[in-house]
């Protein structure tokens, strides 16, 4: 093995590649103010803010979910994924970078009232005043709490994965048995600080605050937990899709198909998962037949203008993991895996889009460059953030205790 | 060599310098040998638990459901109850056998056997409920779909009670499959060193003719693979299923759609308090701690911790949407019902809350993950939470209705309530005690597969391996692959 092989040098094409994709989305965003946030029509300010919701929610909550995997992993004394934690590593050093613009983003929406951006109906004083329910919960959906929970949850992901990603340099120096125990120790107990973080956010108040108070009259309590298997699908997915870019790089010598099946059949066990939490929610909902809570799916299903979405989404997530992924073989080929991962980051982005827009603009379907734009300028964001996070550390810690496990690791 | 290597940064889960032979002999020694005074004592005190049961139903049999305390608003109250927390505890085993071998998880091979045993008995004592509480027992194959001369009639397929009859038998089936072709291996062990003739005919037959051949074993992991692959959705359906009795209707309280994803969790937690609570005392009775190590209790401890949080989150969920929906019913439920602690049940709330959230979170220290007293008074206070739950969840949804003047001031169970309930607690230890004196109670096959990696002994040999660089290591297995 050569040392240049150690570190990931960032070739000029994926630079140019990340510069571009920026571009278009800066590009996009101008165009889309210009032609939709500027414009006096309510239904176009709302259209512009609530692209700019889902797709940064989308793409911080899918970076943070390779933290998520990291912490998990140590705490479930993971072996097999040593090879490769450099790659979450990295990706989640980009939660910091979009956790910014998604503040900025969500701050506009808060302050900018509900006038100019139409998407929080709470945040408009006569509004609530003039409704019981939205007073009632006036005590969670008020705009300081807002800021500073959503300042707390970004700031402490950052934080914590910025301490957790410090721990793992310790790993590029020679450890004894004992001091390994030691070191397992302490990965141990900042990777529970940041899942207990994660279960008080991500698995409950941030989906609800975010997102679910955009239909601010309605609840479900599936609905953090299905946004965490929906963020967690696509963030496997991104992490796959770098491990193979890597692979295919000539980087990663000691990840091979053994690790791949595995991350695999990751994608393919919470795929299943999310459609578990999918069918959870909607066939309850849809059972008990209350008013108070169909009105979630009526834009939805049937003869809403969101059915062509929302049953396309349940396919691509679900019925496609589900069948590609059950053969053995499918989960060892790098060009399969490849092509569903990108399925699997779009699809739950689409999930997303019917998430925020079947509420902000029920009667209309309006997808168009404009969302994909936008996309595309988080998807350079991640690409740039995550290639220098990994080009600035040996891509393998070489004395973790567990990376010789990983190295003869067999499915 | 390379293959057979585990970090020495991981605990032995094998301890005191077992080889082959060793691992069959202590294994198998409870079963050859005639079972000890302790064992007849608690096999007598359950087969009398049992026979308590048996004349409960009976009474309930001949009498009907009147000799139960449920009444206008409480029509489901300790039968439903009981059903719900044996079915939970009847997820710990197929989790532990199915999904943490799918996880790879070597741990499972000291407690996987004994944990399956007790699911299918807590499963078998699930059932009762539900069969007993019909009325007219003699008529329960009505709920089996099949075309019949009564009209034709048939069940009700839109009910989730009736998806219970399918999930649990299924579950139930595909538990024992997997248990039983578990056991082969280990039950031609046991009738090849056999010296008595029934014994060796008992357990030949038992053991189907198994050889130890590679064919033999080669299907038989196969079978495990597939087993596994079937059971992990069951694991989660059964659960799901039950919660959707509740959740599907329109009750304050039960209809939540975050229900079955909760029951699940608090079904794995109340399972693996329970297999807790068996292996302390099997592991000493039988002398097995050094294949029921204080790793695997600690490991258990974790799962308790992760489940009873989980379980934690989605108690405060539900109470924080009860109040965000800002429906009164909803509220009432919630607010007045459960949480407030000066109403008729709002004591069972809080012994909810305290056995399963607060509690179980001492579990936080290693120190006391690794405590034997703490851990199995924990196991049996988790279980107390759990049962509490579901009681929770049943009674103070219904014992005030929409009709005031019915609320029923307050459900208390007659002794036939109690008495069927403590009968299936001597089913279920009747059933753990034959098991444990006829079967060994652990995997011997499946030690003696993670021995050489995980056994104490054979992880001090490693220090070769780890004393290498990991280029070397690397260059070593790229080798032996090509």
């Amino acid at each position: 093995m050569t040392t240049s092989k150690e570190f990931f040098e960032v070739p000029k094409r994926y630079k140019n590649w990340s510069y571009g994709l920026i571009g278009i989305g800066i590009l996009a965003l101008l165009v889309g103010y210009f032609m939709y946030g500027a414009s006096d029509d309510i239904h176009h300010k709302s259209r512009f803010w609530a692209t700019l919701l889902q797709n940064s929610t989308y793409f911080l909550l899918t970076t943070n979910a390779a933290m998520f995997f990291i912490c998990a992993t140590i705490l479930a004394f993971g072996g097999w994924q040593m090879v490769f934690r450099r790659v979450p590593e990295a990706i989640s050093a980009a939660v910091p970078v979009i956790g910014v613009i998604t503040l900025v983003i969500l701050l506009a929406i808060v302050f900018g009232g509900h006038h100019m951006t139409h998407i929080y109906h709470w945040t408009d004083h006569e509004t609530v005043a003039n409704d019981k329910i939205l007073e009632g919960k006036s005590p969670f959906l008020n705009i300081p709490f807002y800021i500073i929970w959503t300042v707390l949850i970004i700031g402490l992901w950052s934080l914590l994965g910025f301490k957790v990603r410090k721990i793992s340099l310790e790993a590029d120096k020679p450890m004894s048995v004992e001091q390994g125990k030691k070191y397992i120790w302490k990965n141990t107990v900042w990777a529970s600080l940041y899942i207990v973080w994660f279960a008080l956010t991500v698995m409950s108040t941030t989906p609800w605050l975010w997102l679910m108070s955009i239909d601010a009259h309605w609840y479900s309590t599936m609905y953090s937990w299905y946004t965490f298997a929906s963020t967690w699908v696509s963030g496997l997915a991104l992490i796959t899709l770098f491990v193979i870019y890597l692979k295919n790089a000539g980087y990663l010598e000691y990840t091979n198909k053994e690790h791949l099946h595995d991350l695999g059949k990751f994608m393919f066990a919470f795929s299943i998962f999310w459609a578990y939490l999918w069918f959870s929610q909607f066939m309850l909902i849809w059972y008990a037949n209350i008013p108070e809570e169909t009105v979630y799916f009526n834009p939805r299903i049937k003869d809403g203008a969101y059915s062509g979405v929302f049953w396309f989404n349940f396919i691509i997530n679900f019925l496609a993991p589900f069948l590609i992924f059950m053969k053995r073989n499918s989960k060892r080929n790098y060009t399969t895996v490849t092509i569903m991962s990108l399925i699997i980051v779009f699809g739950h982005w689409l999930d997303f889009y019917q998430m925020v827009m079947a509420s902000v603009a029920p009667d209309h379907v309006e997808m168009n460059l404009f969302d994909f734009g936008i996309a595309l300028g988080f998807v350079g964001i991640i690409m740039l953030v995550t290639g220098r996070a990994l080009s600035k550390y040996p891509l393998v810690s070489k004395y973790h205790p567990f990376q010789k496990e990983s190295i003869i690791h067999h499915t | 060599m390379a293959l057979k290597y585990e970090s020495q940064v991981r605990p032995p889960l094998v301890v005191g310098g077992k080889d082959y032979h060793q691992v069959t002999e202590d294994i198998v020694r409870p079963i050859e040998a005639q079972p000890s005074r302790l064992w007849w004592i608690g096999f007598l005190i359950s087969v009398a638990l049992l026979l308590f049961g048996v004349y409960s139903v009976y009474r309930e049999v001949v009498y009907g459901t009147g000799q139960w305390n449920l009444h206008k608003t409480v029509g489901w109250g300790w039968d439903i109850t009981n059903f719900v927390w044996w079915v939970g505890i009847g997820h710990a085993g197929t989790l532990i056998s199915a999904i943490l071998l799918l996880f790879r998880q070597g741990w499972r091979t000291g407690v996987n056997r004994a944990a399956e045993a007790m699911t299918i008995f807590a499963v078998m004592c699930a059932g009762q409920f539900p069969i007993w509480h019909m009325g007219r027992v003699w008529m329960a194959f009505f709920v089996l779909p099949y075309p019949n001369t009564r009209g034709p009639l048939w069940v009700n397929f839109n009910s989730p009670l009736l998806w219970d009859v399918f999930a649990i038998s299924t579950y139930f089936t595909v538990s024992l499959l997997f248990w039983y072709t578990g056991l082969i291996p280990d039950l031609a062990t046991v009738r090849d060193r056999a010296k008595l003739k029934w014994r060796k005919y008992m357990y030949g037959i038992l053991s189907f003719g198994w050889t130890g051949s590679t064919k033999h074993w080669q299907r038989h992991e196969s079978l495990a693979l597939v087993l596994a692959g079937l059971s992990t959705p069951l694991v989660l359906s059964v659960h799901t299923v039950v919660s959707f009795d509740f959740a599907t209707s329109v009750i304050p309280g039960w209809h939540t759609t975050i229900f079955p994803p909760y029951f699940v969790a608090g079904a794995i937690f109340s399972g693996f308090a329970m297999v807790q609570t068996l292996l302390l005392v099997t592991r000493k009775v039988l002398s097995l701690e050094e294949y029921i190590t204080i790793e695997h209790i600690e490991v258990m401890n974790k799962v308790i911790v992760l489940t009873g949080s989980i379980v934690g989150i989605a108690y405060l969920t539900e109470l924080f949407v009860a109040w965000y929906g800002q429906n009164p019913y909803e509220m009432w439920a919630f607010m007045e019902n459960r949480a407030n602690p000066f109403s008729p049940y709002g004591w069972s709330y809080w012994l909810m809350m305290s056995c399963n959230v607060l509690s179980p979170q001492i579990f936080w220290f290693r120190k006391m993950r690794r405590n034997i007293t703490v851990t199995f008074f924990m196991s049996v206070i988790v279980n107390i939470g759990m049962w509490f739950e579901r009681f929770v969840i049943i009674v103070t949804s219904l014992y005030r209705d929409y009709l005031p003047s019915s609320w029923a001031t307050y459900y208390t169970p007659t002794i036939w309530e109690i008495g069927f309930y403590l009968g299936t607690f001597g089913l279920f230890f009747t059933c753990y005690f034959l098991f444990s004196k006829f079967f060994p109670v652990i995997a011997i096959a499946e030690i003696k597969h993670i021995l050489k990696r995980s056994g104490d002994t054979y992880k001090e040999n490693m220090d070769v391996v780890e004393k290498k660089a990991v280029d070397e290591v690397y260059e070593e297995a790229h080798a032996a692959h090509h």
